[in-house]
């Protein structure tokens, strides 16, 4: 079947290069140090940072004498997607993510500002609905910025597929179950630097340009989005913490 | 970039050759770019060096200890060589989850050190202030009382009540009136409070 139609529209009714709507609250959490929620259309994903502490128990041996250590767990709600899972964390793919998520982190992080600590960056996935990798790293993003973590600059991250010589951005669960090349990135969208690529699937060499260029298009649309909730909210009152943006 | 404006990560607050890079801001290719959220912070330098630049973030932040930073603590565990406590606070910021330090016992005073009992300076549950000497090894920090003002700040006596210093190495309790040995932080002025009714009391006496 057919990605897009005739008269150039996706399932979802969106134009090739239109992302889905973002909703974005930071926050969220009163325990943890920094904490946000994301919303991609249905892809809805929590983040809560720790941090920066003391390593604990069972991580000592990864403490570095120059630089803070990121633990990341990624977990999925088991309601979180059309099959019911059958464990929510520790299964192949949610290692993948926690590992791909601390090494896209690890790059933006000004982690030697932080010897010898350990910062957590805990995910939860409510509903999976495509491009999960990118609704990570955006809440995780805002996580830390709540938090008042050290960065280089935003991570900002998008998916795209390609068809028909067509490339479509934000890609949700239909698209990327049509078996077409994903394509995900994360950029810092200031610095226009990309800390992170991965690519599922075949492409000619000839389209990883256009896809490169869709990508990086698309996660500046995503920080345009970012910036101005970060700028409404600090606008409004800035020593109180953007908890009422969303509702 | 004006003063007191938000600043989110990333961006470029001016050239180095205009600014010092300050607290959460960095430098990159002559630029310095601000780290954290929050509100920009200039400081202008008497001694003819470029302006401070920094960034003060809108949350409250979580301190790690840094060398020569001062902390405050918590015993936990004595030995005759050392004392092991649990650093609660960190330049005024409440840790949730508690870095480990460490008290040698050469590190207890600065006078007469081979003569120090780590028994007849701390005891556990004890609050004390401290400086941070070194990041020790992987699993704490080294710190250490041996200046006047450092030292417990707060002890409990047996009947859990807080005690009063009397001298550098002795607290008593008012309720008991038993004294025990302490390596006592000297009180400081800036830090003593009287209570309204207390002072009056004082001033009535000083006239009688």
């Amino acid at each position: 079947f057919e990605l897009i139609s005739d008269e150039g529209y996706r399932f979802d009714g969106r134009k090739p290069s239109e992302l889905r709507r973002v909703r974005c609250n930071m926050g969220v959490f009163t325990q943890a140090d920094g904490s946000a929620y994301i919303e991609q259309g249905n892809t809805k994903v929590l983040a809560a940072i720790y941090g920066p502490h003391e390593a604990s128990n069972n991580m000592r041996s990864r403490v570095c004498l120059d630089k803070c250590f990121i633990n990341c767990e990624f977990s999925q709600a088991m309601f979180s997607s059309a099959e019911r899972k059958k464990r929510s964390r520790g299964d192949r793919k949610g290692k993948d993510m926690s590992a791909h998520i601390k090494q896209t982190f690890e790059a933006a992080v000004r982690t030697q500002l932080y010897p010898r600590s350990q910062i957590d960056i805990y995910l939860q996935v409510l509903h999976s609905d495509g491009s999960l990798y990118c609704a990570c790293v955006n809440a995780a993003t805002l996580a830390l910025i709540d938090a008042g973590i050290a960065m280089k600059d935003y991570v900002c991250a998008c998916s795209a597929s390609l068809t028909k010589e067509t490339s479509l951005i934000d890609i949700n669960h239909v698209e990327e179950l049509a078996g077409c090349a994903e394509f995900s990135a994360a950029i810092m969208p200031k610095l226009d630097q990309i800390i992170y690529s991965e690519l599922n699937g075949r492409i000619h060499q000839d389209e990883l340009g256009q896809l490169v260029d869709a990508v990086t298009n698309g996660c500046k649309d995503i920080f345009a989005v970012i910036d101005r909730f970060e700028v409404i909210t600090d606008n409004t009152e800035i020593a109180v913490s953007p908890r009422s943006l969303h509702s | 970039m004006e003063e007191n404006s938000i600043c989110i990560p990333g961006e470029r607050l001016g050239s180095s050759e205009q600014y010092q890079p300050g607290k959460g801001t960095y430098v990159r290719h002559g630029f310095v770019f601000a780290s954290i959220a929050g509100s920009i912070k200039k400081e202008s330098d008497k001694s003819g060096n470029l302006p401070l630049i920094h960034v003060q973030s809108i949350h409250t932040k979580q301190h790690i200890p840094q060398i020569g930073g001062i902390v405050i603590c918590k015993m936990t565990q004595l030995t005759s060589a050392f004392a092991k406590c649990k650093i609660i606070s960190v330049q005024g910021s409440n840790h949730t989850a508690a870095f480990r330090g460490i008290i040698r016992k050469e590190d207890v005073r600065a006078t007469n050190r081979d003569k120090v009992e780590i028994y007849k300076s701390f005891r556990p549950g004890d609050i004390v202030v401290a400086r941070v000497l070194s990041l020790g090894d992987a699993l704490c920090y080294l710190l250490s009382t041996a200046e006047n003002e450092l030292g417990v700040v707060v002890a409990l006596s047996e009947n859990g009540t807080a005690m009063i210093p009397l001298a550098h190495d002795q607290m008593q309790c008012p309720i008991t009136l038993l004294k025990q040995f302490r390596k006592v932080a000297r009180p400081q002025s800036k830090h003593i409070s009287f209570p309204e009714n207390s002072k009056s009391a004082l001033t009535n006496e000083s006239t009688v």
